[in-house]
């Protein structure tokens, strides 16, 4: 669904990704790992064509992303970024019914039954039905990512961009979002997402890719590219035991 | 939605009547009904239909005009401070018309007027869309807004200083204060094409406004085209603000405040936010009107003076709020 080929992209003049390749097919649920600054979001953000390659190609379904255009793009893709800002104080049910894709919704009448239904069930299955009323500015940082969790997976797109979902969420949330995302998986979908938990990573994803200064360093099954090796040199760190992880001095 | 836009829609219509009925002239409430179905006598109906009844229709569009613009460019800009009054498009409108008149390209009552108001605003806009552009915040914002206001006002006044046949002070006053006083059917009807095509533009953009509530990169993940968005409430705050400034002068701060007291009434949506501010502020301004020709001065109190008497106070109200909300 997803195919980046040796994309160069540089941002204010610094280059933030360097010949980068990065696949993904339908019913694959992927962690994008790395350190703080290796490109992830850029990645992600390429990947939905927010921004340009400087050389390369990114290509969604098997069209160019930048030929493809924005309705069309939004019924393949759905992202979510790490910032999620809300100008208006919007009920979560509106923000939500915003992920439903252009021309689902009529601009000036209330929502329809049919589309009412799908937005309750997907904040349900974020355990958000409760803030379906609510204005999103009002809620904590775990309600409205859960609410805006809800905005992605309400779209009918097939592929799931997702920067840092667990982030901000309570242990129990974090769980049953992963369970959420590997369903969504198993369904077809393609589900991207930049995940800094290591353990969840490797618990829930059928794949790793391991971005650091921009390259990509490591791709495959969870146990292959969060190998010994590489969590020394690019995370610094070694595996105490079972999922917890040490510093190295 | 629904159910707002008729109260507000009824409550314009009996303004529009309360001001066919009220005015210096004592007419009783038969003769005036009278005149409008078309009987009576001829003063009468002179009064009903000429003076009263197109000032009143004047004051309920370009009111209209002015809400619709400010609920646009509050959902383009994400910023409840937008209006365009408040960020020089106005000021620019009168700087264009003052220019067109003063310089001979246009008598008053021509197209040349609204034309170069419509201009003049066009350039506004897109100056604020550029800094906006830019990432400025509101703070940058508005202080381009100000600066913006500032540069018309000292342009206005250098038009009069060049001028060739320069007319009085009070020429340039009624310009910046604003009134819709003996306003025909004909400067309505010249304004009529400019505010429906600029309302067209506005209600295709309330889509991509709702979108952009999440930022504009969100919104361009949403199928909303940012581009499209941003050019139609450009033009259609040009057209709506140009007109209103071409009929009556340069009246702020309704485009603020309609949207401000309608927000919590449509849960914060701008897309359902754009006709509930238009009907409030076209309600607003033809009360203010009514309210400024009935009291008792000497002088009869400017609109434009009037709708910022009330406007400024709830836009100082709206900042402070802002402010301690940190953003």
């Amino acid at each position: 669904m997803i195919r980046i080929d040796n994309a160069s992209v540089r941002l204010g003049g610094k280059p933030v990704l360097q010949e980068v390749g990065f696949a993904a097919g339908a019913g694959e649920f992927v962690a994008l790992t790395g350190p703080n600054g290796a490109g992830k979001s850029t990645l992600l953000k390429l990947a939905c064509g927010l921004i340009a390659p400087e050389a390369g190609a990114v290509e969604l379904g098997g069209k160019s992303v930048a030929a493809i255009p924005y309705a069309a793009r939004a019924a393949l893709v759905s992202w979510l970024p790490q910032v999620r800002p809300a100008a208006w104080n919007l009920s979560a049910e509106d923000v939500v019914a915003l992920g439903l894709g252009p021309g689902t919704r009529s601009a000036f009448a209330a929502l329809g039954a049919a589309e009412r239904t799908r937005v309750q069930a997907a904040l349900d299955r974020m355990e958000a039905a409760h803030l379906a009323g609510r204005g999103i500015q009002t809620l904590s940082g775990g309600e409205a990512a859960r609410v805006h969790m809800a905005r992605v997976l309400v779209s009918p797109a097939p592929v799931l961009l997702l920067d840092e979902p667990v982030a901000a969420l309570d242990i129990e949330h974090q769980l049953s979002l992963m369970d959420v995302l590997a369903e969504e998986a198993r369904a077809g979908r393609t589900v991207v997402a930049a995940i800094h938990d290591l353990s969840l990573a490797a618990r829930f994803c059928s794949r790793v890719a391991v971005l650091q200064g921009g390259r990509k360093v490591a791709d495959g099954a969870p146990n292959e590219a969060l190998s010994d090796a590489i969590l020394e040199s690019v995370f610094r760190v070694r595996r105490a035991s079972e999922g917890t992880f040490v510093r190295i001095a | 939605m629904i159910r707002l836009s008729i109260v507000l829609g009824l409550t314009c219509f009996a303004l529009l009547a309360i001001s066919a009925l009220a005015g210096t002239a004592p007419l009783s409430l038969g003769e005036t009904f009278a005149a409008l179905t078309g009987h009576g006598n001829e003063g009468v109906r002179t009064i009903v239909w000429e003076i009263r009844l197109p000032r009143a229709v004047a004051a309920f569009s370009v009111g209209a005009a002015l809400g619709l613009a400010g609920a646009a460019m509050q959902g383009l800009l994400q910023n409840p401070l937008a209006e365009p009054g408040v960020l020089g498009v106005s000021a620019f409108a009168s700087l264009g018309a003052v220019v067109a008149i003063y310089f001979g390209l246009a008598g008053a009552g021509t197209l040349g007027v609204p034309i170069a108001a419509i201009l003049f605003s066009l350039v506004a806009v897109a100056v604020l869309m550029i800094a906006a552009g830019r990432g400025a915040n509101s703070v940058t914002l508005l202080l381009v807004g100000i600066g913006l206001s500032s540069f018309a006002g000292a342009l206005m006044a250098l038009a009069l200083n060049l001028a060739p046949n320069p007319w009085s002070l009070a020429d340039l006053i009624n310009w910046m204060l604003g009134s819709v006083a003996n306003r025909s059917w004909t400067d309505i009807g010249m304004m009529t094409p400019a505010w429906a095509a600029g309302a067209v533009a506005i209600f295709l953009s309330a889509p991509g406004l709702r979108a952009l509530t999440l930022g504009d990169e969100i919104a361009a993940t949403l199928g909303v085209d940012p581009v499209r968005t941003r050019w139609l409430v450009v033009a259609g705050t040009s057209l709506l603000a140009g007109a209103s400034v071409a009929v009556a002068g340069t009246i702020g701060f309704v485009g603020i405040v309609a949207p401000h007291l309608m927000r919590p009434l449509v849960k914060h949506d701008p897309a359902r936010l754009l006709l509930t501010s238009a009907l409030l502020a076209g309600a607003l301004l033809l009360g203010a009107d009514l309210v400024a020709r009935l009291l008792p001065f000497q002088q009869e109190l400017k609109l434009g003076v009037a709708a910022a008497l009330f406007g400024a106070p709830v836009f100082i109200w709206i900042a402070a709020r802002i402010g301690s909300l940190g953003r």
